[in-house]
């Protein structure tokens, strides 16, 4: 019997408790040591293709709303990983998270940020000031540099050095529905071109549980981008040409809040939009939420996408008693990472990609501007070849074109300092009925204060 | 070893050996290896508070003093950050928004899960159900929670609109109103923790002997005298427990950050802007992270000092019960 007995004492082959418990320590020691030990040296190798490609951070996700968006990501690294040694590999970002989330910002904290990824004229001090973008024209062709239209990277531009390619330029324009025109007796000839009109037209299309008018209403980068033409209508801007000082507190400043308040108070904007925000055409215009909405170029993919039925008519910003017409072009560009593991790499992809007068790139920037997305493009080659294409002869391609685009001006690069008190004085006089003298004056000595100790590149 | 028991020492010494002292051990003593295990035991959870809690907290402390880009440049800054925390009046009007948010928050989840607690108690049919659906938005994501809020609250269309007219209570904008939102943010707060201090109350309420009821009962006790002479007394330390906790999770929790992230994003004009909210924004918005390590270690400081008084005042939670 007494060989049958199978305690685990070390006399039988088993181990006593005290040794179990001295090898457990053993082991979490080591496992404490290699562990990490381990994950450096994996991360350090940079031998295998996986770990040793570029990571291309963006936020279009596969088969996202529109499949063909993600698609021409896709395509463009498969294109380039066939003929290079270095690797790409596509990263995916939620949108949200991409857009106001911490995973870009911590990553470059961390020393971990992507090679290349996308940014948006509102973010470029942020990473140029950080020194982490990439000058993108040592790697182009001087004529390819020139193909770019000025307006459109002068927000991209220091010291005459491109460290950002667009892939799109978005103008912004007013989208309304022809149903809820014709419901409330207008028609085309009541499209409004003044701002005292668009107040009168929408009070006549806001009816139960759908409002007039919709301007954007989420404090964000996004809200100030589509805020700065009514400001430009009117002749003001948030800085002086000097960069040196705000001029924020002139009257086109302060009839553009006063403007934006009005919408709010007279009952005909809400003060809350639907989906993602005023962004977002489908659940707001196309589900009937309001009549005309104040959003960009995107929009008309997003339309032909998930409400290709929807009947709807565009019109230019309206303007104000003796205002010049303008409007914003937005877009994101592509980045090179300067502190990547291969800058120089990830600056050759964006300029291959995007900025190179091969055929390839050319019809690249024609697929994403007028088959995945639907906007203008920032390179006139591009441009030209996709009119040749026929994409901008009719609809609202063709209004962006002619009348939206002509004039804009490209979304401002301010730093966060400068958004959030331009930001602070859109939201208390749009939706807390502040004064806007006062607000644009309290802006202007908040900005004052910041350029006195500010020593980055040109606001302007 | 030969398998041959070894003497006990004590018995080698001609000292006769307790039974509770076990087998005499080279080396250690019983009550140093009771010391070693105890330690090996504690070890792991020590040395994971200490490099995930301990040392970021003291690190995030130095970090006040610095101005740090955000891309790896460090230089020392002394007090500025912390000079210019009480000039910003964006940080005071976070700590204004915080202090009216947490009071709201703490006073009405304290009393909206007590009262839960109180009826779940009762012998009501279907009380299993009834405890299941108070605690189930506690199981549910915070993001879900705040998109579906912000869809039922939108303004003309949204379900709490729509029931508002039709019995003629008009039409709000709880989310866009400078006026509403942070009240409905404390709301939705609520909603979602009060199954959560409802089960805390209700282990309390059931600990409670049925004796002392029945004692109150003979005495003429009626439903209130009950309440405030027999329930009340004995939940003290668990009420103390609630209001330590909420008031903790009211300043820094999960729903403090992520329901004003997914609905409002701090607006209207800064009128959700939650101290958490802003010291995010600061860091991860505007790479200002030595001005948003300062905030940090501010809340930190007033929170302790909270901590403190409640633990004074209520004698550690345990009143005048000992």
């Amino acid at each position: 019997m007494e060989e049958k007995h199978t305690t685990l004492t070390k006399e039988n082959g088993g181990i006593s408790r005290r040794q179990f418990l001295a090898r457990g320590v053993a082991f979490t020691f080591a496992a404490a040591v290699t562990g990490p030990g381990l994950t450096v040296l994996s991360s350090c190798g940079g031998g295998g293709s996986a770990s040793g490609a570029l990571k291309f951070w963006q936020f279009y996700a596969l088969g996202g709303d529109v499949p063909a968006q993600s698609k021409w990501f896709e395509d463009t690294v498969d294109a380039w990983n066939k003929k290079n040694e270095t690797q790409v590999k596509l990263e995916y970002i939620p949108v949200t998270e991409y857009l106001s989330g911490s995973k870009l910002q911590t990553a470059f904290s961390s020393g971990e940020g992507p090679d290349i990824f996308i940014i948006s004229p509102g973010d470029f001090l942020r990473y140029y000031n950080g020194g982490v973008l990439e000058d993108l024209s040592q790697y182009m062709e001087g004529d390819a540099r020139n193909d770019f239209y000025e307006n459109v990277m002068t927000t991209r531009t220091v010291d005459g050095k491109f460290y950002a390619l667009p892939m799109e330029v978005e103008p912004m324009a007013m989208y309304y529905s022809v149903k809820a025109f014709e419901d409330a007796g207008l028609s085309e000839a009541d499209v409004p071109t003044t701002w005292e009109g668009l107040l009168d037209v929408a009070g006549k299309l806001k009816k139960g549980d759908s409002f007039g008018l919709l301007f954007d209403t989420n404090p964000g980068y996004y809200q100030n981008f589509t805020w700065y033409p009514f400001m430009w209508q009117g002749g003001s801007d948030v800085v002086a040409e000097s960069g040196k000082e705000s001029t924020f507190d002139s009257k086109g400043a302060i009839q553009a809040l006063q403007f934006w308040q009005d919408a709010i108070e007279s009952g005909v904007a809400p003060r809350k939009a639907l989906g993602t925000g005023a962004n977002d055409i489908v659940p707001n215009l196309a589900q009937g939420y309001c009549a005309i909405q104040n959003c960009g170029i995107w929009a008309v993919a997003d339309m032909r996408a998930n409400a290709p039925d929807f009947e709807y008519g565009l019109f230019k910003l309206p303007l104000p008693p003796g205002g010049r017409y303008t409007t914003d072009l937005g877009g994101w560009a592509f980045v090179a990472n300067s502190e990547g593991k291969n800058p120089e790499e990830a600056g050759k992809f964006c300029a291959w990609a995007l900025g190179s007068m091969s055929e390839d790139s050319i019809q690249r920037g024609v697929d994403w501007c007028t088959k995945a997305k639907s906007d203008i493009a920032p390179r006139k080659s591009v441009q030209e070849k996709a009119e040749q294409e026929g994409a901008f002869d009719s609809g609202p391609m063709e209004f962006f074109r002619e009348e939206a685009f002509p004039g804009g001006r490209g979304e401002p690069r301010y730093t966060p300092e400068v958004y959030k008190a331009v930001s602070d004085a859109i939201q208390a006089c749009q939706l807390d009925g502040a004064d806007p003298g006062q607000q644009a004056e309290q802006t202007v000595q908040t900005i004052n204060a910041f350029l006195k100790g500010y020593s980055g590149a040109s606001l302007v | 070893m030969s398998g041959k028991p070894s003497a006990p020492v004590a018995e080698a010494e001609g000292k006769p050996r307790r039974p509770e002292e076990g087998p005499a051990r080279r080396g250690l003593t019983r009550k140093h290896r009771e010391w070693l295990a105890a330690l090996c035991f504690v070890a792991p959870d020590a040395l994971g508070l200490l490099i995930f809690l301990a040392i970021p907290m003291v690190l995030a402390l130095a970090l006040g003093f610095f101005d740090i880009s955000g891309f790896g440049t460090y230089s020392f800054a002394g007090l500025t950050n912390y000079k210019r925390m009480f000039t910003d009046p964006l940080f005071l009007n976070s700590v204004r928004v915080t202090v009216t948010y947490v009071v709201l928050f703490v006073a009405g989840v304290f009393v909206v899960s007590l009262a839960l607690a109180l009826l779940v108690k009762q012998k009501l049919p279907f009380v299993g159900v009834l405890r299941s659906m108070f605690f189930l938005p506690h199981v549910v994501s915070l993001v879900v929670i705040g998109l579906v809020w912000q869809f039922m609250l939108i303004d003309g269309r949204g379900v709490v609109n729509q029931l508002l007219d039709v019995v003629g209570l008009g039409n709000f904008s709880w989310l866009g109103n400078p006026n509403l939102a942070l009240f409905t943010v404390v709301a939705v707060s609520i909603w979602f923790f009060m199954g959560y201090y409802m089960v805390i109350f209700l282990a309390a309420l059931q600990d409670i002997p049925q004796e002392y009821y029945d004692a109150a009962r003979v005495d003429g006790a009626g439903t209130w005298a009950t309440f405030w002479n027999v329930t009340w007394p004995l939940m003290k330390p668990t009420s103390f427990f609630v209001l330590l906790v909420s008031t903790i999770t009211g300043v820094a929790g999960l729903q403090a950050f992520d329901l004003i992230y997914i609905m409002t994003e701090g607006g209207p004009a800064n009128k959700t802007m939650l101290g958490i909210f802003y010291i995010y924004q600061q860091a991860f918005m505007f790479n200002d992270y030595g001005y948003a390590a300062a905030m940090a270690s501010f809340l930190v400081l007033v929170l302790s000092a909270a901590t403190a008084a409640m633990f004074v005042l209520t004698r550690g939670g345990r009143f005048e019960v000992d």
